[in-house]
């Protein structure tokens, strides 16, 4: 008896190798058909427009440290490199030869690359970095650094350019500047650092325009040119004390812009003391210095310029468009004309930069084209379906009623059969006008393609941006659908960003889908609701709600039975709860609600009570992760996916007995880290059912640290870190079983819960730097969970748990094998097949979303980061659908040509029957 | 009648675990104040209930000193479990350095009721031997044993008896690259002597030749009987 299911266990064991040895990648003629891939820069730091060189160009540095050229006419990308991140990348000064901010060399100065370089760039300041770069194809041509003696100083440091010399400039505050020269291209110091006394500047106060070292006190500015001979200070007043920092102005030596003026500083340099405008930008036109400004007035953009040398207007760049809401404040960063094309202006380019981190080109008094860069930090996605076609949309309602008047069932049937009839009669109606061309038009969705197709593949792929952005993305076509920007709004404390919920989906028919933004008001700190259809991008419900409480925690409440909205309970930083909308409160009776401080690492838990139509809420449990002096600090918290199944509810094992999984919809995992005496650095792992507050699990790290990224799923979990021991970053994988029995399987209560799960753990290698860890879920769970690796060098692996499983046995015993586990290999494997974006690299991938489709194979993915990602993955396969190289074809021809002939084999073999009667 | 001696054997297993896995480097004491709030009209007043000190983390062992409920606090723990509130629980912690902490759990006041006043005390320790939470939990109930009036209305027990269970923090596991290279390394030798002995099952090793026998009897057989007829 033992011996065959002992064959059977093998067999299993050696498919299932072979099943993973097989791999999911994809054939070459499949590339871009599932996936799309939009590129971004970052919001803009500084940028030149350049028309004039014999390949017009847009040459600029971002704040996501990008340094990147665009084409003038589409700007598409022409090349871009993504450089260092954080403090060490970040560029402070992008240099472009010909564009120089000595007066004595104009811009409108021919171009040339007699100062030995065409582009440069300063980035970070312990080291500094001064690259020079190709500007046609983006490469690195020179580079040198610099470490400063003092590197506390410099991360102050400014620096500026002049004359093939560039000055690095240190303020020591409220005492000195400490300013040294460097040829730019060789990086030797053509002297001596000199020390000038300044006891007069301040930190945040202060700023270099061109060569002057300025610094704003009250109604003053005081200033210095660090090139002069002398050492003069220069006191400049104004008329009012400036609102907001001042700023230079490109450009120009010594004039800055305070209070929407120019101001000078500068002796020798003129400006017009009488405009006032929000931005300004200065270039030149025909042959002459302009200063360009440009000014929002309701929805219009006005951009307007003057002459430098006598401030007469320039007619020919005046120009007044419609700018659409959804970008935001514009500021006119740069603007370059044609020379050839003598005076009318019409060739004239102006790149705005906007508060919502849009690129916006304007040219011949039209939008000439915009990039959307706060895409380049997105901080939720949601994937919505799309809704109904119409006729389906009345079929639904139609099951809908029968569902509703299901008890009293004679009238029922009478009633459906009219129902029915009349809605085909419509049908058909409406398909005839269709026909002859009288139909009615169709709904904007459907103009625009949005239109659910019958695998749920096609979604509208919403996403929330940092800046308050929001974004309908087609997830097949890749096509902006709408764009929402919501300006006053920002994330909450504890680094919680802001967050994106959906409240109705789009399977209540008649009733459109309804999304909700929650988020903080900056000036006041109160949480801010902003409600919204996500597949016409509409405010709904009133749109904007400002709340007046603080946020502390929200979760979200079951379904209305009136209008199947989900509320969302908020607890108020006074520990009270609160609903929206109203008509929800009493679903919040029963919930239970936790907190986390991330700083103190103590937690709290809460139940939610109704009664006489008041919310009260009750604390109920504490945790308190700190240790003795809370040294602890949360680095990470993974609670489970709300709409996750779990088919399986259990584990065969060798022996044919199940091992059942614990499931607990409960249970969060926990990270906290501290600096330690002994191990240098502990990280622990704290797994706490948050309804009873019990620690269910808790494990400890040496000589670990982050970055951490963390994955928590059906009765596993799974998290990446780096172990400072040995200098490599590894996964530890955790399951948790109840044991051979289930406590209670039909409904789970965290209060009447087994209190000791059995823990199986294990730690693997894996060779490469883990940015993103997010599980694959399918709409009812039966697919096999795989984990998306997001990787530094911006991969993502798709990797099978089998490779994860904490059960993988070290020797390779029998049991082991006849369960289906793979022995233990301490190094995970990283195949090139795996990597489910082959080539298309997704720049600073920060996030790996997912969300199930109608399929219950293919679950979609969204990978975010400076680049934006969207395919779709099939765990198991695509067991359920056709391939789409499935030969229709001769699959018809196979089938015709079999009924065809049995048919005629019958009737020969009923004439051969007949012939053989009458012999 | 089941859950007494499975229960039993969960604590010894806890502290065979505890032993083998988490232990402190520098043992220590505490010793916990337990209050406890029963009164559903004063949600914010809490009694005292008793104390645990336990002398020594690493053996776990407690002496558990409880007072009894009076005849009036039992009639406010009925009175709560039928409004199906919470019993709630406060424990201060103290430390050998005269610090405390102050840590709340609760349980549902019915299955406190119906377990007899028996409740297991989780204390959940982190790696250095501080409390990071203390649980108070029941023995799941069987379902249908509620908190009827005349079910409460034969409760008579008004002690307290708790057992204390500790919860160590354990040891994460690393990457075992040592057994890893060991085993490479013994099958390594066991075929440079050529005694690599396969130890897969019968058929796992010749289903290849097995698999065409088989098909070609089952042809022939085919084929046979066509012949026969």
């Amino acid at each position: 008896m033992h011996r065959p299911l002992h064959i059977a266990g093998g067999l299993i064991s050696l498919s299932l190798l072979l099943l993973l040895s097989t791999c999911s990648a994809l054939y070459e003629d499949q590339i871009r058909k599932f996936d799309w891939r939009s590129t971004h820069v970052g919001a803009v730091k500084q940028v030149h427009v350049d028309l004039n060189h014999f390949q017009p160009r847009v040459l600029l540095s971002t704040h996501e440290q990008v340094v990147a050229s665009l084409c003038p006419k589409s700007g598409e990308i022409v090349w871009r490199q993504v450089l260092e991140q954080k403090a060490r990348g970040d560029i402070k000064l992008l240099q472009v030869s010909g564009f120089s901010d000595d007066s004595s060399d104009t811009a409108a100065a021919p171009v040339g690359s007699r100062l030995g370089f065409d582009m440069l760039t300063i980035q970070g300041h312990a080291p500094a970095l001064v690259r020079g770069w190709n500007t046609n194809i983006g490469t690195i041509e020179w580079e040198w650094s610099i470490i400063p003696l003092n590197t506390e100083r410099a991360q102050d440091a400014l620096w500026f350019y002049s004359n093939s010399v560039l000055y690095h400039v240190v303020p020591v505050w409220r005492s000195h500047l400490e300013v040294t020269a460097y040829f730019a291209t060789s990086g030797h110091t053509t002297g001596t650092t000199s020390k000038i006394m300044a006891a007069w500047i301040k930190t945040d106060s202060c700023l270099l325009s061109g060569t002057y070292f300025v610094c704003q006190d009250g109604k003053q500015l005081i200033s210095l040119d660090l090139l002069a001979k002398s050492t003069q200070v220069i006191a400049t007043s104004l008329e009012a004390e400036p609102t907001d920092k001042i700023e230079a102005l490109a450009g120009l030596n010594g004039v800055l812009i305070a209070n929407k003026k120019l101001v000078s500083v500068n002796k020798d340099q003129a400006v017009c003391p009488e405009l006032s405008s929000a931005s300004y930008v200065l270039g030149s036109f025909n042959y002459r210095k302009v200063v360009a400004y440009a000014d929002l007035a309701d929805g219009n953009l006005k951009i307007n310029a003057v002459y430098l040398d006598n401030c007469s207007p320039v007619p020919e760049l005046q120009m007044s468009l419609a700018f659409a809401e959804h970008y935001g404040t514009p500021s006119l960063r740069s603007f370059d004309c044609k020379l050839k094309r003598n005076g009318d202006g019409k060739s004239c380019l102006f790149l705005f930069g906007t508060s919502a981190e849009s690129i916006v080109a304007v040219q011949q008094g039209r939008v000439r084209w915009a990039r959307e860069e706060s895409l380049a930090n997105v901080i939720d996605t949601q994937f919505i379906d799309l809704p109904l076609a119409d006729t389906e949309g009345t079929l639904e309602n139609e099951m809908k009623g029968k569902a509703v008047d299901a008890n009293n069932l004679k009238r029922d049937i009478v009633s459906a059969f009219m129902r029915r009839i009349t809605t085909q009669a419509l049908q058909i109606k409406s398909l005839f006008l269709h026909v002859i061309g009288l139909g009615p038009p169709p709904t904007d969705t459907q103009r625009a393609g949005l239109v659910r197709d019958s695998f749920g593949l096609h979604k509208m792929l919403v996403l929330l941006t940092r800046t308050g952005k929001i974004f309908g993305i087609d997830n097949i076509a890749g096509k902006h659908h709408w764009k929402l920007y919501l300006p006053n709004v920002s994330g909450f404390e504890n680094a919680e960003e802001m967050r994106l919920i959906v409240q109705r989906s789009s399977k209540h028919f008649p009733l459109q889908p309804l999304c909700a933004i929650v988020a903080k008001f900056p000036s006041s700190g109160n949480g801010v609701l902003f409600r919204f259809n996500p597949i016409t991008g509409r405010a709904a419900e009133g749109g904007l709600l400002q709340l007046d409480f603080q946020i502390k925690q929200i979760a979200l409440l079951p379904e209305t039975e009136k209008d199947f909205v989900k509320g969302i309970l908020m607890l108020d930083a006074t520990n009270k709860v609160h609903v929206q909308p109203k008509h929800a409160t009493p679903l919040a009776d029963g919930m239970y609600l936790y907190t986390a401080n991330v700083k103190t690492a103590e937690l709290e838990g809460f139940y939610v009570k109704h009664a006489g139509n008041d919310l009260t809420c009750t604390p109920i449990w504490n945790v308190r992760l700190g240790g003795h002096n809370s040294e602890q600090h949360i680095i990470g918290v993974a609670s489970k996916n709300p709409i996750e199944h779990v088919h399986s509810q259990g584990r065969v094992l060798g022996d044919r007995s199940v091992l059942y999984k614990y499931i607990n919809p409960n249970l969060v995992a926990f990270v906290t880290q501290a600096p330690d005496a002994t191990h240098k650095s502990v990280l622990n792992l704290y797994l706490i059912d948050v309804v009873s507050g019990s620690v269910i699990f808790s494990m400890t790290h040496r000589k670990v640290r982050p970055p951490l990224h963390i994955v928590h799923s059906e009765n596993w979990l799974a998290y990446s870190y780096f172990n400072d021991k040995v200098r490599r970053t590894e996964i530890t994988t955790i399951e948790l079983y109840e044991g051979n029995a289930q406590a209670n399987n039909s409904v789970w209560s965290s209060l009447q819960a087994p209190s000791m799960p059995l823990v199986e753990r294990q730690s693997y290698i894996i060779p490469t730097i883990v940015e993103a860890l997010r599980e694959t879920i399918t709409e009812r769970g039966i697919t096999n969970k795989h984990v998306l690796i997001g990787t530094a060098s911006g991969g993502i692996v798709e990797m099978s748990w089998h490779l994860l499983d904490p059960r993988r046995p070290i020797s390779s015993t029998t049991q082991g094998r006849e369960e289906g586990a793979i022995p233990y290999i301490p190094e995970l494997p990283l195949p090139t097949e795996n990597h489910i974006n082959y080539n298309q690299t997704i720049a600073r991938l920060r996030n790996i979303y997912t969300a199930p489709s109608g399929l219950e194979s293919t679950c979609l993915v969204v990978a975010t980061g400076l680049d934006l990602f969207v395919t779709r993955v099939a765990p198991s396969k695509t067991f359920d659908i056709l391939k789409e190289d499935f030969d229709y074809i001769l699959i018809s021809i196979v089938l015709v040509v079999l009924t065809s002939g049995s048919l005629i084999v019958r009737h020969l073999a009923s004439r051969k029957l007949l012939k053989q009667a009458w012999k | 009648m089941w859950t007494k001696p499975s229960y039993a054997l969960i604590v010894l297993l806890s502290c065979i675990l505890s032993g083998s896995w988490g232990f402190l480097e520098h043992d220590s004491w505490i010793s916990i104040d337990l209050h406890h709030s029963l009164s559903p009209s004063r949600p914010e007043y809490f009694s005292h209930r008793g104390n645990i000190s336990i002398p020594s983390l690493n053996a776990g062992l407690s002496t558990v000193l409880q007072n009894e409920l009076s005849e009036s606090e039992l009639e406010e723990l009925k009175t709560l479990s039928q409004q199906n509130g919470f019993y709630r629980l406060k424990a201060t912690v103290t430390y050998p350095n005269g610090n405390t902490q102050r840590f709340l759990t609760s349980s549902k006041a019915c299955s406190l009721l119906a377990s007899q006043l028996n409740d297991v005390l989780w204390i959940s320790l982190d790696a250095y031997g501080f409390v990071t939470g203390i649980t108070a939990a029941q023995d799941p109930t069987p379902n249908g044993s509620g908190c009827s009036s005349e079910e409460l209305a034969q409760i008579k027990e008004k002690r307290f008896r708790s057992d204390v269970i500790i919860r160590h923090a354990e040891l994460a596991p690393v990457p075992d690259t040592g057994s890893f290279i060991q085993k490479y390394e013994r099958e390594r030798e066991a075929r440079e002597r050529g005694e690599v002995r396969d130890n897969r099952g019968f058929f796992a090793k010749y289903w290849m030749y097995i698999v065409p026998v088989v098909l070609l009897v089952f042809i022939s057989g085919a084929t046979n009987q066509d012949a026969a007829k």
